[in-house]
């Protein structure tokens, strides 16, 4: 009987262990840290607090700016507001913010995501703030948006989920001037002159994870050929998945002699951070990239130059045919989850404001470079952005004649940019595939990516 | 009809303290039946179904047929992965579980040092196969990788970028798992420390040589522990992704593609009743391969 007794008590144990560990009891569930109320977080009752993953923390490029920027509006709002970072590796940042939405645990303030998900899943299925109201309420924010962000991120109904963009950073390349140092103004070019002026230039190519270096100078290529900016504009409205076209295949024939006749000898398989480590070790004299970079050129950054590179001797310049890389009809990079208490909202909203002030926008343009098209630039601004040479070479050559072209890769299905690109880079680079057979194996990979 | 009332006539009645301690058996099995339906059956059940719907992970699934088994056997880089995985299969059961049984045989004898080669043999497997990749990565860089740096010491002008070149890259991406195979050597030891020396006593009486001794006796009483090792291993290789995801992530062309990596591009593409319909053939495939090598190594039978 005794046995039997506590056989029976221990069998009860074990379901009650698991029912707990399966329960969903409101009451045991810790907080999610997102969304921590004043109380919660034990600071003063006034004083709302929120959590916000974000990719732009630790070592990554963009913590330089953000870090500090969430520090400056924790200060001005101390005692009302404060804003915590949570930091998560950029690479796994969107499917992060997926696994988030699926738990009904989105954070207050998200930092962009995924495009795909964000117009096809998270907007429709009303995981969104509207901003609409508030921004016709808020002219100081409203009238410094980019009109063609406006536009883009204006739905049917004039709501308005994602925060346009205020500012443009179009992507140009980057050139060792020790190594190369030409008297010709590169972006009035046309590309076939580039071409021939670069001969004997080593360019730093990524080719591994998603080809973005090799990405970014394809673009231009693709840009510099009749119709191409049409054809990559194309993809804004639905995903570009068929590649066999002239277009397409010239600029990959020149691509393609490039990585043969002018790459870094590390650029087969390279990563980024191995396209970078070879323009910074001057095995390199030319890289791709965004003016975000400028960060890595500065003296505090040395420590991971070699081989004698200098970052003040680099120079920067849109891509001939004064084509640069950006995408004005496109998400901004912050909306707000529908999900978050009025209050918390309270406080986005006026985070948001902050971030879009002059001053703020200032500030960021001096610490990554760009443009803020709509915004009149303080006289102060305007002499200390001639101080980072490449910020200002870029400025220089950001015109009311700069034609803005989206990234190919933002214009392709999602795991053809992820994937299936730079896993056929270096076989168009050894010449196991021909420009017509990558188009080929490209349209295959969209086509079977977006099959229903 | 006769027939079965016969059957059950002669089928032993349970004792009444058997029938007694049912309620208990039952009792006792409830939490493991709970997780398993919880955690396996449902899961499964789940993929089987959306993967025969449209499914952005998000909304509801709507039905669609056969429509994403069609498009998966139509998709060149899906054959190409079934194929991959043939050959991965093959050169694991032979080489890798090969390899594994070898070093056990060896450890077995306990030869000078066999306690130190264990642990080493041991310690790749304690780092996870992520890292293992990226320093594959760097052991077969072209540049400044070891192996091409030996190469090079009797042909300067060698030059072979392993993991992005046909058909260099398979073996590549084979070679950063084909000799870490302590898991086979650790279950295949084990069996053969439990065959009783009396079975070695007794051969050796009749006049049986080593090599009789370990074809006739010992390599028969372990087919369990190799047959276990095979299972281990091929469905290792049905699951490998990180492997090739940080080192070719399926390429060059489709040279290195896996099931697994197509199920993630699924997932990145918000096709989920694709990337449903990837898992399904990947869980059928381990099926078969469980029924296969218990057929062939005659896993439910005992010997002693």
């Amino acid at each position: 009987m005794k046995k039997k007794l506590t056989a029976l008590l221990l069998a009860c144990f074990m379901l009650a262990t698991l029912a707990a560990c399966g329960g969903t009891s409101e009451t045991e569930s810790p907080a999610p840290a997102e969304s921590g109320s004043p109380e919660e977080s034990g600071s003063p009752a006034e004083v709302i607090e929120i959590t916000i993953p974000s990719y732009k923390t630790g070592e990554n490029v963009g913590a330089v700016f953000f870090e500090p920027q969430v520090e400056r509006f924790n200060e001005l709002y101390e005692g009302q507001y404060h804003i915590t970072l949570e930091s998560v590796p950029q690479d796994g940042f969107n499917d992060r913010l997926k696994q988030l939405a699926q738990q009904d645990m989105l954070p207050v303030l998200v930092q962009g995501g995924d495009v795909d998900w964000m117009a096809n899943i998270a907007f429709p299925n009303g995981m969104a703030y509207d901003l609409s109201t508030w921004l016709d309420e808020t002219p100081a924010v409203k009238d410094l948006l980019i009109d063609d962000g406006l536009a883009y991120c204006t739905n049917e109904d004039g709501t308005i989920y994602s925060l346009p963009l205020a500012t443009v950073r179009p992507t140009g390349f980057f050139y060792n001037s020790a190594l190369w140092n030409p008297s010709e103004d590169l972006s009035a070019l046309s590309m076939d002159e580039f071409i021939e002026l670069i001969d004997g230039q080593q360019i730093a190519f990524s080719t591994a994870e998603n080809g973005w270096v090799a990405a970014l100078f394809l673009t231009a290529l693709i840009a510099a050929e009749d119709g191409g900016v049409e054809w990559l504009q194309s993809g804004v409205e639905a995903k570009i998945t068929d590649f066999n076209n002239d277009i397409f295949i010239n600029a990959v024939t020149k691509l393609q002699s490039l990585l043969q006749n002018n790459a870094a000898s590390n650029s087969i398989g390279a990563a980024y951070a191995d396209a970078a480590n070879a323009f910074m070790s001057n095995q390199a004299s030319i890289i791709s990239n965004g003016p975000w970079m400028s960060a890595d050129f500065a003296e505090t950054n040395s420590a991971n130059w070699s081989n004698g590179f200098n970052g003040a001797d680099v120079r920067a310049s849109l891509f001939p045919g004064q084509v640069g890389i950006a995408t004005t009809s496109c998400f901004g990079e912050w909306w707000i989850s529908a999900s978050a208490s009025e209050e918390e909202i309270e406080l986005a909203l006026a985070f948001l404001e902050f971030v879009y002030s002059p001053a703020e926008l200032e500030a960021y343009l001096l610490a990554e470079g760009g443009d803020a098209p709509k915004l009149d630039y303080s006289e102060e601004f305007q002499a200390q952005q001639g101080e980072t040479q490449v910020l200002a070479d870029l400025a220089a050559d950001t015109t009311e004649d700069t034609v803005f072209v989206p990234c190919i890769l933002d214009m392709i299905p999602a795991s053809v940019a992820n994937s299936d690109f730079g896993r056929l880079l270096p076989s168009l680079a050894d010449g196991t595939y021909s420009p017509a057979e990558f188009a080929e194996w490209m349209t295959d990979a969209a086509v079977a990516a977006t099959a229903e | 009809m006769n027939a079965i009332r016969r059957r059950w006539a002669l089928r032993p009645r349970a004792g009444r303290l058997e029938r007694a301690n049912y309620k208990w058996i039952y009792l006792f099995l409830l939490p493991t039946v709970i997780i398993f339906v919880l955690f396996y059956a449902v899961p499964i059940v789940q993929v089987f179904v959306t993967s025969f719907t449209r499914w952005d992970g998000f909304t509801s699934p709507e039905f669609n047929g056969l429509r994403n088994y069609i498009n998966m056997f139509t998709n060149s880089a899906f054959l190409q992965a079934l194929k991959n995985l043939f050959f991965w299969c093959l050169v694991a059961a032979v080489l890798h579980v090969g390899f594994g049984t070898l070093v056990a045989f060896v450890l077995f004898h306990k030869p000078r040092g066999w306690k130190l080669t264990r642990a080493v043999f041991m310690i790749p497997n304690v780092i996870s196969a992520a890292a293992w990749a990226m320093i594959y990565r760097f052991i077969f860089n072209n540049d400044f990788g070891v192996l091409n740096t030996v190469i090079r010491f009797f042909d300067p002008d060698f030059n072979v970028q392993w993991f992005y070149q046909s058909p260099w890259a398979f073996w590549a991406v084979t070679l950063t798992w084909l000799f870490y195979a302590v898991i086979v050597t650790l279950i295949v030891l084990g069996d053969l420390m439990n065959i009783p020396m009396e079975l070695g006593e007794a051969a050796k009486l009749d006049g049986a040589t080593g090599w009789q001794f370990i074809r006739h006796i010992q390599l028969p009483l372990c087919r369990g522990a190799i047959g276990t090792s095979v299972i281990c291993s091929l469905t290792a290789r049905i699951a490998m992704y990180e492997q090739i995801s940080l080192t070719t992530a399926g390429g060059p062309g489709n040279d290195t593609m896996s099931l697994s990596i197509l199920l993630v591009n699924g997932i990145l593409d918000y096709r989920y009743g694709y990337a449903n319909a990837v898992g399904v053939v990947m869980f059928l495939i381990g099926l078969v391969i469980l029924f296969v090598v218990n057929r062939l190594f005659r896993m439910d039978e005992t010997d002693y």
